[in-house]
């Protein structure tokens, strides 16, 4: 068809061609239901992710993503323990995408499941759905083996924000693989209790500077003063990844207090924390950091040039 | 216009034997942003993919979508 939009027959014409005897025109007739965006394609399309062809099975589970509900939901689940890796990849990814907390009522029976990828595929699949019954199952999963299936557990407790998790984020915090302890960090930014607090400052000491980056990062969310003195330790650090975000978390608090051990950090050889700098000092408008940023008026970095006229022209207003 | 004296490859190849163009797909030329993908016809009626133009700025979605994985972008050393 050329037109530039295109009509579609009756679903039931173009579900046809998923009954002809070459895998060819079944992959054709799984992307024109795909195309039709009409959920009556969704049983037909549940009906060719069982297709004998995997190359028919992987389009229908890519072809899913672009639907929702409990009935996509349960053809991607059923997917998840299919014979090709590619269709599993096609369905995982596609369960990512759905968006109807009741698509959740599919995904949640398979929360207990122990299959290493079927767990972190229907954990991934209902973190966005936000369903409160896959707060149970996903602290469960925070014991299992594979550090896949723990940040997925962890990503499902974070979306649910719910208060009550704080100790098994806090437990996760602790984890033994570095991910799950990032994702654990970023996790708790939701909650502003001291024990959350008390977490993120623990994680600043971290032996791997990708959670001691999250950490400094989620600090700022808590909007408590209190994290002002860990953050200013953290401009020390060895890894300038770590000392940006605490840069950008004290412009966030207003730490004017940290302005001038700030401004010194424009002579770190680093254009991206240059740039973060100027922009904090400009929020953070303290006089005496002027003479730091005209210094670097002409910085080589245009970034660093722009933010630094704007944090002296915010500076002087 | 003169025709070019040395044997040249384009970075776009399709696996005649998988694409399913006859079938009516389209995917790989609908996806190209450089529009440089046509369906050709051969005499017996057969269609295939091909590559018309060699603008090919390797963003790889030709191969990535196509249903049967009869497209094959052949990176450059460099962008690999």
């Amino acid at each position: 068809m050329s037109a530039l939009f295109e009509e579609f027959d009756d679903i039931a014409d173009l579900a046809e061609g998923l009954d002809d005897a070459d895998p060819g025109t079944r992959i054709m007739a799984v992307i024109d239901l795909a195309d039709s965006a009409d959920p009556a394609a969704i049983p037909y399309l549940a009906r060719a992710i069982a297709d004998a062809d995997a190359g028919v099975r992987k389009q229908a589970a890519q072809a899913l993503t672009d639907f929702d509900g409990p009935e996509t939901a349960a053809a991607l689940v059923s997917a998840l323990t299919d014979s090709d890796p590619a269709v599993i990849a096609a369905a995982a990814t596609s369960l990512t995408e759905l968006k109807d907390p009741a698509a959740g009522d599919a995904i949640l029976p398979h929360l207990g499941d122990t299959d290493e990828t079927k767990l972190s595929a229907c954990l991934a699949g209902i973190k966005e759905l936000r369903r409160p019954e896959a707060m149970a199952p996903a602290t469960a999963a925070l014991a299992h083996a594979a550090p896949g299936v723990r940040i997925q557990a962890v990503g499902v407790i974070g979306w649910l924000q719910d208060e009550a998790a704080l100790p098994a984020l806090q437990g996760a915090a602790a984890d033994a693989d570095v991910q799950v302890r990032r994702t654990a960090i970023a996790a708790l930014g939701f909650s502003k209790s001291q024990a959350a607090r008390t977490a993120l400052i623990a994680a600043l000491s971290d032996p791997e500077w990708i959670v001691r980056e999250a950490a400094a990062e989620t600090l700022a969310k808590s909007g408590d003063a209190s994290c002002i003195a860990a953050l200013r330790n953290a401009l020390e650090d060895e890894y300038w990844q770590v000392r940006l975000k605490a840069v950008r978390s004290l412009g966030k608090l207003g730490a004017a207090e940290a302005a001038l051990q700030i401004a010194p950090m424009m002579d770190i050889p680093v254009p991206n924390l240059r740039k973060e700098c100027a922009a904090v000092l400009g929020e953070l408008a303290v006089v005496e950091t002027v003479p730091f940023l005209e210094k670097y008026a002409d910085d080589t970095d245009p970034d660093v040039r722009k933010n630094v006229r704007w944090a002296l022209g915010r500076i002087a207003a | 216009m003169p025709l070019a004296q040395t044997a040249t490859t384009v970075p776009v190849t399709v696996n005649d034997d998988l694409c399913i163009a006859d079938k009516g797909c389209t995917v790989c030329v609908d996806v190209c942003p450089l529009d440089v993908l046509r369906i050709a016809e051969s005499e017996d009626g057969s269609k295939t993919a091909y590559m018309k133009y060699d603008e090919c700025w390797y963003c790889m979605p030709c191969e990535a979508d196509c249903p049967t994985g009869a497209v094959t972008v052949n990176l450059p050393y460099l962008l690999k």
